[in-house]
């Protein structure tokens, strides 16, 4: 069965991109346009990992890991953060936040990849 | 009765940024003027009326290689990354996507023969518009002769020209995404 990842961006087109990339790995792709429609499908299912835009209308990236982090059943899930912020001042708040990885678009599939088995368990 | 006073519409002393070939600039401030020359690049001009605040970007997707586009999705994400600068930073100066009307400018194919560089750029960026819910109120791309954008962004106003083929079109670089782009770092 192959493993579930959630895809958690604003843009339609990014989250195509993402599925795209993804299911030619031989991966699941679930897809959210913010943190609140994240948890909501969250609720009822468990991936196998996260990756979620930072600036996102409603509810970003910082709050949608900080939420997460909170919750025992995904206190050690996997979120790998992947957005166009590249100031350290913000990977620092995403790590403090519990996030497991820092990506900078525009994104190459095949690092991504290789973080996403690097990270899994 | 005292005739009313004559009264002239102030506007503030314009202040003219150029835009450049993978760059894009945000702005509420109304004296400000985005300006660029676009061959087959294009610029997406975004303005949000609720919040008067708007901005350019200006970008062109991978060069063709041996006639033909890179077909292994390079191109789309570059073309990605530089909607999705404008579009945060909109939204991070109050902007509401909901609220985001689109113009699009460049996409020329301005050498005869060679790979349309300019219809693939304006294809993708129209693409992007439809996937991602964002209006196109007026696009002006295509054809084969070189563009003059001035947009003042915080009012939304956009004046488009043709320029002479000769002018100088800053088009010469490949498209340079961010140094960092890519780099994964795990905590």
């Amino acid at each position: 069965m192959s493993k579930t990842i959630l895809a958690v961006d604003d843009s339609p087109s990014m989250r195509m991109l993402l599925r795209a990339a993804l299911t030619e790995r031989g991966y699941a792709v679930a897809e959210a346009e913010d943190g609140v429609a994240a948890l909501e499908w969250l609720d009822s299912n468990a991936p196998h990992l996260v990756i979620t835009d930072i600036n996102m209308p409603r509810m970003d990236g910082f709050g949608l890991i900080e939420e997460l982090r909170t919750r025992p059943r995904f206190r050690d899930m996997p979120i790998l953060v992947l957005t166009t912020e590249s100031s350290d001042e913000k990977k620092a708040r995403a790590r403090q936040a519990g996030a497991t990885g820092w990506i900078v678009k525009p994104f190459d599939p095949e690092k991504l990849a290789s973080a996403i088995r690097r990270v899994s368990h | 009765m005292n005739a009313p006073a004559a009264t002239t519409l102030h506007r503030p002393p314009e202040q003219r940024i150029n835009v450049l070939q993978g760059t894009s600039f945000v702005t509420d401030d109304p004296a400000v003027v985005l300006t660029t020359v676009l061959g087959s690049c294009i610029a997406c001009c975004l303005y949000d009326p609720h919040a008067r605040v708007g901005g350019m970007n200006h970008f062109l997707l991978s060069e063709p290689r041996h006639g033909r586009m890179r077909d292994d999705g390079e191109a789309e994400r570059y073309g990605l990354y530089a909607m999705e600068l404008l579009v945060n930073e909109m939204l991070k100066r109050g902007a509401s996507r909901s609220w985001l009307r689109a113009h699009l400018y460049g996409g020329a194919n301005l050498h005869a023969g060679m790979h349309a560089i300019g219809t693939d750029n304006g294809r993708f960026a129209r693409d992007f518009l439809i996937k991602d819910g964002i209006e196109l109120s007026q696009a002006n791309i295509g054809g084969n002769t070189p563009r003059r954008v001035d947009f003042r962004a915080a009012l939304g106003q956009v004046r488009c020209r043709i320029v002479q083929a000769d002018a100088r079109i800053d088009e010469n670089r490949a498209p340079q995404p961010p140094r960092s782009s890519g780099d994964v770092e795990l905590f």
